[in-house]
């Protein structure tokens, strides 16, 4: 047992492990790189580097392959386990543990931002105003009640919860004490509506003469417009059918009993915990070209009574309340003089925000040390006989 | 006797060629051509001497920094365009437009005798075919740039050449009058002045009328001369009073000192040297005049990287054509310094040989690209900060890849040819300069990579986000990396770390350019079409020089193979001596 345990802690040590994993890592990344060309980032990122397992698809043929998930997640226990059983410990490779030391720092830092973080993006034109951001590919269904006020109740269901709904699998939604219940039965992470003809037929409920054509994803994910049919079934029996679709100009509105809801498929949303307000947008362009020299909005942040006036631009970004707020895009690409603009900020939030910067300082200041002092031996031993 | 005659023919025949060449008079005169050139001109988002425009826009036109009017005359970029800009008729003949295909124009209708596939037209030539061309390059422009065949890009080129000409020679293009108005930009086209005649401020009119005596007066040298003096003054005056004409003396002195050329030059020099070298080792003077002239070389080119960058008032590497010479000049530094430390020969000659490649490259890349060199940057890459350290240190780790690339290429190269054979020590040392060079790029790359992180996470918000530029970037350290701790492990020895170095030159090249090509994520920049010949021959030439080192390998085991255990116990005698 003994003997058992000190063999495996001996592999998961060794240099041999190191070189494997770092070879491992370097095939998936090439891999991730040439795919890019076929499938977008998005998807390649999930197939590739976040996964554990994978199925590279190599001319017809499907080789399994570890996801760089997996391979930094061992590459991890195997540096420290390296660090631990196998190292030297004395001023001859201070360095290379000061470095190694880095590498560690940065492989958690990749893990917190995996697991620990949420992007999105705020898009404000001129004078208009938000407390949240929304994401930029995940979607989440909306049950809202609108009071005698106009102001609406919402129950939010997150994309998790429903992605994988089908007909053979449709996913129940908690609807509390709603006079109702509500069950996902079709999700298509692309489609468009399409009025049904009469010379073609559908596998899919077709509602008021339409329908959901599911289409393949785009490349560029955040293009994909994702749509649902959710069956809407009142305590009495009856049943009704909606369709959603993420683009829909408004939500699907329903009267039951006296009171109004709404049904809505929309970006998942999440608290700035400030409101944002977009003052004023400029764009400068080069003289005489079409190639922008700097995007910069003035924006007002009002967090409870107090108010700050701000500017975001290019390279500048909001650190605010643990988030970080990037000028990030613009438009109407073809607003004349005068028309008022948009602008779009993209909003991280992410508790390692600043370990990679740790990390990089940690690993220059091991590799400079170690690599210089074998420098200066060496200059040494070839200049001395001279 | 008979050969006597053919001489004399022979040099008759060409005294009467060069002879009316000589008579003729030249088409400007030098105090025009001096005071045209000095003209600054905005153009691609900063003001320029006209010396650089004319330069470049003729590169673009013509593949080449030079034209032969109608009458035989070489001109000087400059020269041709104050033919375009005074003398339209006279430009619309001289040959201007390349066209490297001739299929290009019998799809336009145009036929012109006794021309070459690959030649040179005039805009006169190409006329008949204008409005077909225009209709074509419009159909071909709606293709996707990716999808276009080379024919159809080639119509397209030509399309967009033959406008700008035109449009040149109707002063459309050039920008050559600065705006009295402090908080006012954009410079104006002498066309654009004279459609808000009007509205004129005193000195837009008096440049203005200026430039029109020049025009009426292209043929009449003094007059000509006196209103483009006059023009020159006003521009020269106004731009200096926006203090847009500081650096423009600087410029056209760059280019004429032409740094680069010579470099190339004593590269090529301290390449011959080296080679006789090889073959004469203890030549003491030959030793030390290769040393000369590669420092040289590599002065000169520093001295060209540095002018640069005070030219444009930014560090070094800004765009993909000053990663060539940056990489170049920091590969030949080092490889000098460890000549310097290791006296071994073959790290001069690595210097030499990357001198003179790298130089060549840049040049080559710059007539490829056809574009100015000094170009206004995007948003995001105008921070000095992070052009300073990411991608500073990211172009050192290019350049130790690629020149422990070569070196290794020099140790297996070496050992397939039998040089020095048996020399142990000389294997050894060489080895460990290849194995030090790798450390020294790893610290750059690996540093260099988590900068660019470290940016996107400033900019973007986020660190890592898989880019192919990013995940280049990311192979050279994964391979330095692996290099690295397989020796530690002894999995590769000497000869093992010189294949795979040789073979991480491949990895720079494909982080370096490669990842260009694929035409996806946020670091596509830069006209890379042309460069696929290049990396792929780049990547075959390593590549083969790995086979053969593996080739010298089994070959070498073969030999040894009597006493197989005293081999492999000095290989890691060796090892552990170098580490």
């Amino acid at each position: 047992m003994r003997r058992a345990f000190d063999l495996a802690l001996r592999g998961l040590s060794s240099l041999g492990l190191s070189c494997v994993l770092l070879i491992l890592l370097g095939v998936l990344t090439w891999l991730g790189t040439l795919e890019q060309t076929r499938t977008g980032l998005y998807e390649v990122q999930r197939k590739y580097f976040e996964s554990f397992v994978l199925f590279h698809d190599a001319g017809g043929v499907s080789i399994p392959l570890p996801g760089a998930n997996l391979v930094m997640c061992v590459l991890f226990v195997n540096l420290l386990a390296g660090g631990i059983v196998r190292m030297r410990r004395d001023a001859s490779t201070a360095g290379v543990l000061v470095a190694h030391l880095g590498i560690v720092v940065l492989l958690a830092s990749s893990f917190v931002k995996l697991n620990h973080s949420t992007e999105g993006h705020v898009t404000l034109y001129e004078g208009q105003r938000a407390a949240h951001y929304q994401s930029y590919y995940r979607w989440e269904l909306a049950v809202l009640e609108y009071g005698a006020d106009g102001r609406a109740l919402e129950r939010v269901v997150p994309h998790a919860a429903f992605e994988k709904a089908s007909l053979d699998a449709p996913v129940a939604i908690d609807c509390g004490e709603l006079p109702f219940e509500v069950r996902v039965t079709h999700f298509f992470a692309n489609c468009s509506p399409l009025p049904k003809g009469p010379m073609f037929e559908v596998d899919v409920p077709v509602v008021d003469g339409v329908f959901l054509r599911e289409k393949p994803r785009d490349p560029t994910a955040e293009r994909n417009i994702a749509g649902a049919y959710v069956e809407v079934r009142e305590r009495s029996g009856a049943t009704r059918t909606g369709v959603l679709w993420g683009a829909q100009a408004a939500p699907w509105r329903l009267e039951l009993g006296g009171r109004s809801f709404a049904l809505d498929l929309r970006k998942e949303r999440y608290p700035l915990g400030f409101t944002l307000a977009l003052v004023d947008f400029r764009k400068e362009d080069h003289p005489r070209m079409n190639l922008p020299r700097s995007f910069e909005s003035d924006v007002e942040v009002r967090e409870g009574e107090a108010e700050r006036a701000l500017t975001i631009s290019m390279n500048e970004p909001l650190r605010t309340a643990g988030l970080v707020l990037y000028q990030a895009s613009w438009g109407p690409s073809n607003a004349r003089p005068g028309q008022a603009l948009f602008s779009t900020f993209a909003v991280v939030r992410n508790p390692a925000d600043q370990w990679p910067l740790v990390s990089c300082i940690v690993i220059s200041l091991g590799l400079v040390w170690h690599f210089g002092r074998m420098l200066a031996r060496h200059v040494r031993r070839e200049v001395q006989p001279a | 006797m008979n050969a006597l005659l053919r001489w004399i023919v022979c040099v008759v025949a060409l005294l009467a060629l060069a002879t009316p060449g000589r008579a003729q008079a030249e088409r400007w005169t030098p105090r025009a051509l001096e005071l045209a050139g000095a003209l600054p001109v905005q153009e691609g988002g900063r003001v320029k001497p006209l010396d650089t425009f004319a330069s470049f826009t003729l590169l673009r036109l013509n593949g080449q920094r030079s034209a032969v009017d109608a009458d035989g005359r070489k001109l000087t970029p400059t020269a041709w365009l104050l033919d375009v800009l005074f003398d339209p008729e006279h430009a619309a003949r001289t040959r201007c437009f390349l066209v490297a295909d001739a299929d290009a124009l019998t799809a336009i209708g145009v036929h012109v005798e006794e021309r070459r596939k690959r030649d040179r037209y005039s805009y006169r030539e190409l006329e008949p075919g204008l409005s077909k061309l225009l209709e074509l390059a419009h159909q071909y422009d709606a293709l996707e740039a990716g999808r276009r065949s080379s024919l159809q890009a080639q119509v397209v080129a030509l399309a967009e050449n033959v406008m700008l000409f035109a449009r040149l020679s109707r002063h459309e293009v050039a920008a050559l009058i600065p705006p009295q108005e402090r908080r006012s930009e954009a410079w104006s086209t002498p066309s654009e002045l004279r459609q808000r005649a009007s509205a004129l401020s005193t000195s837009e009119a008096g440049a203005l009328e200026a430039f029109e005596a020049a025009a009426s007066a292209a043929e009449r040298p003094r007059e000509f001369e006196a209103a483009l003096e006059r023009f020159h003054h006003h521009a020269v005056v106004g731009a200096r009073l926006r203090g847009e004409y500081d650096k423009l003396d600087s410029e056209r002195a760059y280019y004429r000192a032409d740094l680069l050329g010579w470099s190339l030059k004593v590269f090529l020099l301290a390449f011959v040297a080296t080679a006789f070298l090889w073959l004469a080792p203890r030549r003491r003077g030959l030793y030390a005049a290769s040393v000369a002239l590669a420092s040289i070389g590599a002065t000169l080119l520093v001295a060209a990287i540095v002018w640069r960058c005070v030219l444009r008032g930014r560090p070094p590497v800004t765009t993909l054509y000053e990663t060539k010479l940056f990489v170049t000049a920091v590969g030949v530094l080092v490889a000098l310094a460890i000549e310097a430390i290791g006296r071994q020969r073959l790290a001069l000659s690595a210097a030499a040989t990357l001198g003179a490649l790298g130089v060549f490259v840049a040049s080559g890349y710059e007539v490829l690209d056809k574009r100015d060199t000094m170009p206004a940057l995007v948003a995001v890459l105008d921070t000095n900060f992070w052009l300073a350290t990411h991608v500073t240190a990211i172009s050192i780790g290019y350049a130790a890849g690629m020149l422990a690339a070569l070196l290794a290429s020099g140790y297996l190269l070496a050992k397939l040819f039998r040089v020095r054979r048996g020399d142990r020590p000389f294997y050894a040392a060489l080895s460990r300069m290849v194995y030090g060079v790798l450390c020294f790029g790893l610290i750059f790359s690996l540093v260099g990579t988590m900068l660019g992180g470290i940016w996107a996470n400033e900019s973007w918000g986020r660190f890592w986000g898989w880019d192919p530029k990013e995940n280049g970037a990311l192979l050279i350290v994964i391979s330095q990396l692996v290099v690295l701790h397989a020796r530690r492990g002894g999995y590769l020895r000497e000869h093992g770390v010189c294949m795979a170095a040789a073979f991480g030159g491949t990895v720079v090249a494909f982080s370096w350019w490669g990842v260009n090509l694929l035409g996806v994520g946020l670091h596509s920049y830069g006209f890379t079409s042309g460069i696929h010949t290049a990396l792929w021959s780049y990547y075959g030439v390593q590549w083969s020089i790995c086979g053969l080192g593996a080739i010298a390998w089994l070959l070498e085991r073969r030999a040894a193979k009597p006493s197989p255990v005293e081999t492999s116990r000095e290989a890691s005698r060796t090892t552990s001596r170098a580490a």
